[in-house]
């Protein structure tokens, strides 16, 4: 697995056999943590088998983010352009959480592969609440406009209490990622695999992949961004997104991309790090067989009374 | 927010499946098989062997390491070439580290998709595991995937501790863990292991498998042979039961043949093509395993009700009593129809046999107190390890009893070696 997928896994498992097996309903309820501290909670009961109620809480925002209602700009909206007549969005949502939707089964359309494929949809409930702006800007510049009202500095919610940058503009929009990392070890180890990032970029076969960059110091874009937002300890990356790579069938793609920038460099570092103790331990088997090797033959033949030799058993 | 506000992370890795979950929920979000299909083709060449010189051997390496699969996804890459399976557990023991170091990966970062540095880790071992296996797991949890947290704790425990919503919570017990690759006898006392007490039977699960799948070829049962044992399993957990006596089940049997005989129909996994068999004597003899050995292996013979008594009768003669009143079953190769009642009958058996022996030894005069022996079973024995977890984890004390990174850095890995009883637990 290179790049992490979008829908839950968990959620799309649930969804799935909930559809599937219609008749005998089972009692679910499940409460979930993804990464950068997204919630959910799922629960359906065995005695009503039409209705799952979804709940799902986001982290807390940084100031200089737009919410409204605990939810990002734009995301209700989205959800009910996404889902149309399946959900029924519940007001309030349930306590703790910031969104709770009520999938109604029977609405369900279309053979059974479109009712799976309608379920993975649900699964992604994270992306659409949660990219609803960024997606907002994207299909802008698929247009090549820029949005009347908007700033030339976006700030969007990432990471608890962190957000990342949008510099949007007609031709292209420019997304900078302060990156942060609490071991010491993570940050060495971020660093060198972000420049490695922006090395392979020039690499020939990804010409037509967003430019990418990396700075120790925070990039001259970011000039207008509040002075906590500034200090990222394994420095800054940005990323140059043209209209070509908004085309509508990569749209959800990018925006999944981009909005799990951090979950996805930390779950590479994480694995080099255990490929690195693979190829350590590889090692340490060969020397071992080395050593064993060299060791000076000891066992010494013995000889009975008469005359036969045995091998002794230690 | 702190990590000690998010539920925990609890994996219990066992020879046949993992189950995974968030603690706090009832049932775990995964139970797969614990499996790895790696890729392996690029081993065995070297720099100098590959086209493309140094460089491309590195990104060639580099694609292997991420090119692995977990589970099912595993197990329906057997048949393609590039991919060896391997299972890093055996017998309850984890053998392969880079192999289980990449599951975890998979687990934590596919499957349960949260990020390590964000949650406490409950991880379970088996009652045998050597303190050097922990050390080495707190070790990968710790310096690779930077978790916050970690408790290491024995099988049995929790599987104790799982009991909890039937009745009182009672730490003093016995449990029965027949998972798939090992079945152990485990006395527990006030949450400690007697470790001098435990024993371990070497028929489990995928013996029973294999015992089916023997019986079923005996008669000349029509499977494909590349199946042969996966249909062996899938037969042993749809229709296996415990009987009371095997020579009047056969009497049944062989009375309304069609009453007790099943049908098996499946698909050959390579050719697609439709098959049908016979589940005849089978279905009772695989459980018997366990209380005739005989029948399967002749290396061991002693069957399990005997062993269980024999394990009580080595623990410390005041927690004896108690031992009898709580026999607590888990693992999946306990969930044989009447497999409980069974076990009670035959333990209950042996221990009045001994108690009359020594009543009429002592000519009559001496009475003893009749000895209550109970076995437990509940509605979440196959994950029953994993629901314990769950329960333990979701209690506030958890998050003082685990081992923190800072303690880690401090002390290095040998904390991991202890893991002591918790408040929580009783």
């Amino acid at each position: 697995m290179i790049l992490l997928e979008g829908p839950s896994r968990v959620l799309q498992q649930v969804l799935h056999t909930r559809v599937k097996n219609m008749e005998k309903p089972a009692e679910v309820d499940f409460h979930l943590v993804e990464f950068d501290d997204v919630r959910y909670h799922i629960q359906a009961s065995a005695k009503d088998p039409q209705h799952v109620l979804l709940s799902i809480a986001l982290p807390p925002p940084p100031p200089e983010t737009v919410f409204s209602g605990g939810l990002p700009f734009g995301a209700m909206e989205a959800v009910n352009a996404t889902y149309g007549p399946l959900i029924q969005v519940l007001d309030p949502p349930e306590a703790g959480f910031h969104l709770t939707i009520r999938l109604d089964l029977t609405k369900l359309a279309g053979t059974e592969v479109d009712h799976m494929q309608q379920m993975t949809k649900v699964a992604s409930l994270r992306t659409i609440v949660l990219g609803a702006p960024l997606r907002e800007i994207l299909k802008h510049l698929a247009s090549r406009t820029v949005a009347p009202d908007a700033d030339n500095l976006v700030a969007l919610l990432h990471r608890p209490r962190q957000s990342y940058f949008l510099i949007p503009q007609a031709e292209k929009v420019t997304v900078v990622f302060p990156m942060r990392y609490k071991d010491s070890n993570d940050v060495v180890l971020a660093t060198s695999f972000l420049q490695e990032f922006m090395e392979a970029r020039r690499s020939a076969g990804l010409s037509t992949a967003p430019p990418c960059l990396w700075s120790p110091s925070p990039p001259l874009e970011l000039k207008g961004a509040p002075a906590h937002a500034l200090d990222a300890n394994s420095g800054f990356v940005s990323f140059v997104i043209f209209p070509r790579h908004v085309e509508p069938d990569k749209l959800e793609r990018i925006v999944w991309n981009l909005s799990t920038f951090y979950a996805y460099v930390s779950y590479h570092i994480k694995c080099s790090k255990a490929f690195m103790h693979t190829r350590m331990r590889r090692r340490v088997e060969n020397l071992i067989q080395a050593l064993n090797r060299a060791k000076p033959d000891v066992e010494k033949k013995k000889k009975t009374a008469q005359g036969r030799s045995f091998k002794r058993l230690i | 927010m702190d990590a000690a506000g998010r539920p925990a992370v609890v994996i219990d890795n066992g020879t046949g499946y993992t189950k995974m979950g968030f603690a706090g929920n009832v049932e775990p979000c995964f139970i797969v098989p614990t499996v790895v299909a790696v890729n392996e083709s690029f081993l065995g060449q070297t720099a100098n062997q590959s086209k493309g010189g140094l460089s491309a051997f590195h990104s060639a390496g580099v694609m292997a390491d991420l090119d692995f699969f977990i589970g099912e996804e595993a197990l329906a890459r057997t048949h393609a070439n590039a991919y060896t399976l391997s299972y890093p557990i055996r017998h309850g023991q984890i053998e392969n580290w880079d192999t289980m170091e990449r599951f975890w990966q998979q687990c934590i970062f596919n499957y349960l998709r949260c990020d390590p540095e964000d949650h406490y880790f409950l991880l379970t071992e088996s009652p045998l595991t050597a303190p050097e296996n922990r050390e080495y797991m707190g070790e990968i949890m710790f310096e690779t995937f930077n978790v916050p947290g970690l408790y290491i704790a024995t099988q049995a425990v929790l599987a104790l501790a799982a009991g909890y919503t039937t009745s009182k919570l009672e730490m003093t017990g016995v449990v029965v863990d027949a998972g798939d690759g090992m079945t152990h006898v485990v006395p527990v006392a006030d949450g400690y292991v007697i470790g001098s007490s435990i024993k371990s039977i070497p028929v489990a699960g995928r013996d029973l498998s294999i015992f089916v799948q023997q019986l079923m070829r005996e008669r000349g049962e029509r499977v494909p042979p590349e199946d042969s044992l996966d249909v062996a399993r899938r037969v042993k957990e749809a229709y296996c039961y415990t009987c009371a006596d095997i020579v009047k089940e056969f009497g049944k049997h062989d009375k309304e043949p069609s009453k007790y005989i099943k049908q098996w129909t499946g698909f050959n996994s390579k050719t697609g093509a439709p098959f049908s068999c016979d589940v005849g004597y089978e279905r009772f003899l695989a459980p018997e395993v366990f209380f005739s050995p005989e029948i399967y292996s002749s290396d061991f013979t002693v069957p399990l009700p005997e062993v269980v008594d024999k394990c009580i009768q080595s623990a410390p003669i005041d927690t004896r009593r108690a031992l009898y009143k709580n026999i607590v079953l888990s693992g999946g190769s306990t969930m044989f129809k009447d497999f409980q009642r069974r076990l009670q009958r035959d333990i209950k058996k042996l221990v009045d046999a001994r108690s009359l022996a020594s009543e009429t030894r002592s000519g009559g005069d001496l009475k003893s107190q009749a000895v209550e022996v109970n076995v437990v079973g509940h509605p979440m024995q196959r994950f029953a390890v994993w629901f314990g977890g769950s329960l333990l984890a979701s209690t506030p004390d958890f998050y003082n009893a685990c081992h923190t990174k800072a303690e880690y850095e401090e002390y290095g890995s040998s904390i991991c070696r202890l893991n002591p009883v918790f408040k929580g637990m009783y």
